[in-house]
C-alpha cells in the first residue's frame, strides 16, 4: 500500500476534508427543501417524495459522498419509508432480469480471466500483429476495443494494463518523456471505452438503462443484435477518429519495438499450449454470444447468461471461490437501487412533473432534445461514475421524451451510449484512471485530446441518431 | 553564578566525581546497556529544569573539577571554588531490575533518559559489520552486540509497558544504526512502531539513517512516527569521511541533507532534527552546518564531543566549553530566524537543544519557556499527542483512496 502525504497547508486540507460534511448537508437540505416546498397542483404527493429522494441521491452520487451502491441502498430505504412504494415492491426490483444479466456476464468474464484465457488472447493478438511501433499501437487499441465487446471494459483495461506496462518497461520508455508510452496507455483506455459501448456486455450501463426503460414503459424493444446495430456506427467511427487523434497528438517516436516483440514471444511461450479448460470456456463463451444474438429475445438475455454459468459449473470449469473474487458485487446493489428509484420516479409522476416544469417549457424538436440529453450525459459522465449518470438521467430522459413526442425506447441508447464515452478525466471511468495510474501521463495528456474525442463522439452520435437510426426503423419521433 | 546550561556543558565535557558518601549508592551504578553509550552517565536535573547527562567513573571524569555530593539530603554540584548548585538526581527506574518473558534483562532492551525510553531493537550497526563504524562510537568494538538477534516486538512492548506503568518514561525513541537496505532500516522498525502506536497513546521518535527513496520517508510518517532524525553528525565533508567513514561512503553526505529536506516538508515543524557534534570539525564549519539545516526547516541538535574510553578517539581532546559559546548562540539565532518550532526537542541530557541555547544568546525567551512548561503538563502533552494524530489523519492518504472514486 503506497501512501501519499498531502503537504498543502493544513487549513487547505481541513477545508477540502470538511467539504464532505457540506456535501452531506447539501444532500439533506435538498431532500428537506423538496419535501417542504408548496406542492404544485400537478405534482402528486408521492411524486414530491420520490423527487426528494431523487434529489438526495443525485447529490450523493454526483459528489461521491458515500460509495455509489450504498446510496442506492439508501434510495430503496427512503422510497419505502416515504411510502412512494411498499418495501416489498421496492426490494422486488432487485429481481429485475437486468441485474441477473449483469451478474451472469460478470461470472462469464470472471471465468475467462481466471482460466487465463483472456490474457492468452491478449498476448497472442499483440504478438501476432505488433511488429512495428504503429501496428503494436493499433493492435493494443483494437484489442481493448474488441475485448470490451464481450467483457466489462473496466476488467479489460485492468487485465491488459500489466501487459502494456511491461511493453513500456522493456522498451525503456521514460515517464513524461516522449510520446509512445503515452500513446500506448491512451490506446488502452480509449480502446476499452469505445469498445465498451458496442454491446450489452461492455459495462452495466446498457442493461441498467434497459431495465429502467422496461420498468417504466413495460417495453423490451432491444435484442442483443439490435442494440449492437444502434451503436455500431458510433463505435467504428470513434475507433477511426481515436486512432487519428492518438497518432496526431502523440506522433510515434520510437523506431522499433523489437524488444517488446521478444518479450511478448517469451510470454506466449511461457503460457504453453492452450489448456482444455481454456478451450472449453472459450467455446461456452462463443456459444453464449451466439445464442444471445440469435435467440436472446425469446430465451431472455439473463436466462442465457445464467444458463452458461450453470453449464460452466456443471463442467467444473470454474469454482465458486473464483467467481467471488472476480465479480464486482457492489454493482449489483447499485443497479437494484437505481432501477427502484427510476421506477418510483416514473410511477409517482415525479419524473413527468420534473420534465414538464424544467425542460418541457423550452424543449423543441426531438432532435434538439437528443442533442441536449446526450450532451448533458456526456458532460456528467466525465465527472462522475457512468452508472450513476445512467441512474439519474434515465427517469428524467424518459419523462422528457414523453413530453416532446420522442420515442421513449430510444432514451436507453441516448443515455447509455454517451454515458460510456468518458475520454478526458481519470475520474470519468476506471479505464482512464488505470491508464493515468501508469505514471506516464500528465493530466493534460488525457484532458485535451479527451475533450476533443468526447466532442467528436457527441457529434457522431447525434448524426447517427438522426440519420442512421431511422434506417433501423427507430425514428426519433415516437 | 554560571547559567545551568553553561554548567551542563561543563559537566558533559568534564564529567563529575562522586562524593565519598555517594560512591556506594546503587543509583550511580546503572547497568551498561548493549547499545547505549550513555549508561555510565548520571542524569541530573539542573536549575530551570535543565536535564544534563554527565559521565561518572570514566578516566576524564575522575579529574573533573565538579563533585556531586549529598549535603543535608540535598544533592549539590560543588565546583573547585566551593560554589554549590542544588541539583536533582534521576534514579534508575525499577524495571531495570526486571527481565522480559523471554528472559532478557529489560535494561538491555530499553533505557530511560529524561522521560523517553530509548530502544534499539536491532542491537547492532551495519557500519560496524563493514568495519566503517564512526570513530567516536562504542559500536566499533562492541563485539557482544554485533550479530546479536534483534529484540522481538513482544519484548519491546513488554519493556515499554513496564516503563510507562512505572511512570519512568512518556515517549519512545528508536535509535538504530545503519541498515544496508533501500529503506534505511525503516522496514525493519515499522512493526515495532506500529505495535507501539496500537497499544499506547504516545509519541514515537526515530533516529535512523536515510533511505534511498523519499517514499520511505512518507511511509515513516504514515506509520505513526512523530519525530525523525537522520543524524549527519559532522558538516565538513573531509572530517565526515575521516570520523564517520560509513556515513560518508555508504550513504553520502548529500543524501542526509536531501532526505532531511524532504522530511521537513512531511513532518511538523520542529520534529525533524539532525545531530551535529561540536568538536570534531572547526566551529565555523559547525555553524555552516547549523545554517544549512535550519534553512531547510530542520532542527540542529548540538552535542559536545566526548572522548569515550573504548573508542578510537579516546585521546582526541574535547573542545573547551568556553570556546563553543558562539556556536550555541548561532544555533539559537538561526532556529529563531527560520521560525522552527523548538518545543518538541527538549529535555535531551546529551545535547544542548535550541531552546536551551538561549542562555548563550543572552535571551530569556519567556514565551518559549512558558509554552514549554505547558507542553510538559499532562494536558499539554495530551494536546500534543492529539494534534499529532489529527495532523497525520488529515495529511496521509493511501493511493487506493484516490483510486476508489472512479470505481463502477
Ligand atoms: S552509525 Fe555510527 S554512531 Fe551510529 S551506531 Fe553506527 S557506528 Fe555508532
Amino acid at each position: 500500500m503506497d501512501v501519499v502525504v498531502d503537504t498543502r497547508p493544513l487549513w487547505v486540507i481541513l477545508l477540502s476534508r470538511s467539504t464532505r460534511f457540506l456535501k452531506i448537508a447539501l444532500g439533506l437540505f435538498v431532500y428537506w427543501a423538496i419535501l417542504a416546498m408548496d406542492r404544485p397542483p400537478d405534482l402528486p404527493p408521492e411524486g414530491q417524495r420520490a423527487l426528494a429522494v431523487f434529489g438526495l441521491c443525485v447529490i450523493f452520487w454526483a459528489l461521491n459522498v458515500i460509495p455509489l451502491m450504498i446510496t442506492s441502498l439508501l434510495a430503496i430505504i427512503l422510497i419505502s419509508w416515504t411510502g412512494v412504494m411498499s418495501h416489498e415492491e421496492a426490494f422486488a426490483l432487485f429481481g429485475n432480469s437486468a441485474v441477473f444479466f449483469i451478474l451472469g456476464a460478470f461470472i462469464l468474464a470472471a471465468c475467462m480471466m481466471k482460466s487465463g484465457l483472456s490474457t492468452r488472447m491478449s498476448l497472442v493478438f499483440l504478438q501476432r500483429f505488433g511488429h512495428s511501433p504503429r501496428t503494436l499501437l493499433i493492435a493494443i487499441f483494437l484489442l481493448n476495443a474488441f475485448m470490451s465487446f464481450f467483457m466489462s471494459e473496466h476488467a479489460v483495461a485492468a487485465m491488459n494494463f500489466p501487459i502494456i506496462a511491461e511493453i513500456v518497461a522493456v522498451l525503456r520508455l521514460r515517464p513524461f518523456r516522449g510520446n509512445y508510452a503515452k500513446a500506448l496507455f491512451i490506446a488502452l483506455a480509449w480502446g476499452s471505452t469505445i469498445g465498451g459501448v458496442a454491446t450489452l456486455l461492455g459495462g452495466g450501463r446498457a442493461p441498467l438503462a434497459l431495465a429502467v426503460l422496461e420498468q417504466v414503459t413495460d417495453e423490451t424493444p432491444y435484442t442483443f443484435l439490435s442494440w449492437m446495430l444502434h451503436t455500431l456506427p458510433v463505435v467504428l467511427t470513434m475507433l477511426f477518429v481515436g486512432y487519428l487523434v492518438i497518432t496526431r497528438w502523440f506522433p510515434v517516436d520510437v523506431a522499433s519495438v523489437k524488444d517488446a516483440e521478444v518479450a511478448l514471444a517469451q510470454k506466449v511461450h511461457d503460457l504453453g499450449r492452450t489448456t482444455l479448460e481454456q478451450r472449453a470456456i472459450g467455446l461456452v463463451m462463443i456459444a453464449t454470444i451466439g445464442v444471445w444474438i440469435v435467440a436472446g429475445h425469446e430465451l431472455g438475455l439473463a436466462n442465457v447468461a445464467l444458463a452458461a454459468v450453470v453449464l460452466l459449473f456443471l463442467l467444473r470449469l470454474v469454482e465458486w471461490r473464483d467467481v467471488e473474487e472476480y465479480v464486482n458485487w457492489g454493482i449489483i446493489l447499485m443497479y437494484g437501487g437505481a432501477i427502484c428509484l427510476g421506477k418510483a420516479l416514473a410511477a409517482s409522476g415525479g419524473a413527468l412533473w420534473l420534465a414538464e416544469s424544467t425542460v418541457g417549457a423550452w424543449a423543441g424538436s426531438p432532435t434538439s432534445v437528443v442533442a441536449a440529453l446526450s450532451l448533458a450525459t456526456w458532460l456528467l459522465t466525465e465527472a462522475m461514475s457512468n452508472s450513476a449518470v445512467v441512474a439519474l438521467m434515465m427517469p428524467v430522459g424518459l419523462a422528457i421524451a414523453e413530453n416532446v413526442g420522442l420515442a421513449q425506447s430510444l432514451i436507453a441508447p441516448i443515455i447509455a451510449v454517451p454515458a460510456g464515452l468518458a475520454f478526458a478525466f481519470p475520474i470519468g471511468t476506471p479505464a482512464n484512471a488505470i491508464a493515468y495510474s501508469s505514471g506516464y501521463l500528465r493530466l493534460r495528456d488525457l484532458i485535451f485530446p479527451g475533450m476533443l474525442m468526447g466532442f467528436v463522439a457527441w457529434i457522431v452520435f447525434n448524426l447517427a441518431a438522426n440519420f442512421y437510426w431511422p434506417l433501423l426503423g427507430s425514428a426519433l419521433a415516437g | 553564578m554560571r547559567s545551568p546550561v553553561h554548567l551542563k556543558l561543563d559537566l558533559a565535557v568534564y564529567g563529575v566525581r562522586l562524593g565519598e558518601e555517594l560512591a556506594k549508592e546503587r543509583i550511580f551504578s546503572a547497568p551498561a546497556s548493549a547499545r547505549d553509550f550513555a549508561s555510565r552517565d548520571v542524569e541530573l536535573i539542573l536549575p530551570e529544569d535543565i536535564v544534563a547527562r554527565c559521565p561518572v567513573g570514566t578516566r576524564s571524569a575522575s579529574k573533573s573539577p565538579y563533585l556531586l555530593r549529598n549535603v543535608d539530603d540535598q544533592f549539590v554540584i560543588e565546583d573547585d571554588s566551593g560554589e554549590r548548585t542544588p541539583v536533582g538526581v534521576v534514579p534508575p527506574p525499577r524495571f531495570y531490575n526486571e527481565a522480559t518473558t523471554a528472559g532478557t534483562p529489560m535494561w538491555q532492551v530499553g533505557t530511560v533518559h529524561a522521560g523517553y525510553l530509548s530502544i534499539d531493537p536491532a542491537t547492532t550497526c551495519g557500519f560496524a559489520a563493514k568495519g566503517a563504524a564512526c570513530q567516536f562510537c562504542t559500536m566499533q568494538n562492541d563485539t557482544s552486540a554485533t550479530g546479536a538477534a534483534p529484540r522481538t516486538v513482544e519484548e519491546v512492548l513488554e519493556v515499554v509497558r513496564a516503563a510507562f506503568d512505572e511512570g519512568a518514561a512518556e515517549f519512545v525513541y528508536f535509535n538504530t544504526g545503519y541498515f544496508d537496505s533501500d529503506d534505511g532500516g525503516f522496514a525493519f522498525l515499522q512493526p515495532y512502531v506500529e505495535a507501539i502506536k496500537k497499544h499506547f497513546d504516545t509519541l514515537v521518535a526515530l533516529q535512523i539513517h536515510p533511505p534511498k527513496d523519499n517514499q520511505w520517508i512518507d511511509r515513516t510518517y504514515a506509520a505513526g512516527v512523530d519525530a525523525l532524525s537522520y543524524a549527519i553528525e559532522i558538516h565538513d565533508p573531509v572530517a565526515l569521511a575521516k570520523f564517520c567513514r560509513g556515513r560518508s561512503e555508504f550513504i553520502g553526505r548529500q543524501r542526509y541533507y536531501d532526505a532531511l529536506e524532504h522530511a521537513a516538508t512531511i513532518f511538523p515543524s520542529g520534529t525533524v532534527w539532525s545531530d551535529l557534534i561540536v568538536g570534531l570539525e572547526s566551529l565555523e564549519s559547525t555553524k555552516e552546518g547549523i545554517s544549512a539545516l535550519t534553512d531547510m526547516g530542520v532542527l540542529p541538535i548540538l552535542s559536545l564531543f566526548r572522548p569515550l574510553d573504548e573508542t578510537e578517539l579516546r585521546e582526541h581532546a574535547p573542545p573547551a566549553p568556553e570556546s563553543v559559546a558562539p556556536v550555541y548562540a548561532h544555533l539559537y539565532q538561526a532556529v529563531r530566524d527560520a521560525r522552527i518550532n523548538v518545543q518538541f526537542m527538549r529535555d535531551l541530557g546529551y545535547a544542548i537543544t535550541p531552546i536551551e541555547a538561549r542562555f548563550f544568546a543572552g535571551e530569556d525567551a519567556k514565551l518559549d519557556v512558558a509554552v514549554s512548561s505547558f507542553y510538559r503538563s499532562k494536558i499539554g502533552s495530551r494536546a500534543v499527542r492529539g494534534l499529532s494524530k489529527l495532523r497525520r489523519r488529515l495529511r496521509v492518504k493511501t493511493v487506493s483512496d484516490s483510486f476508489d472514486s472512479s470505481r463502477l
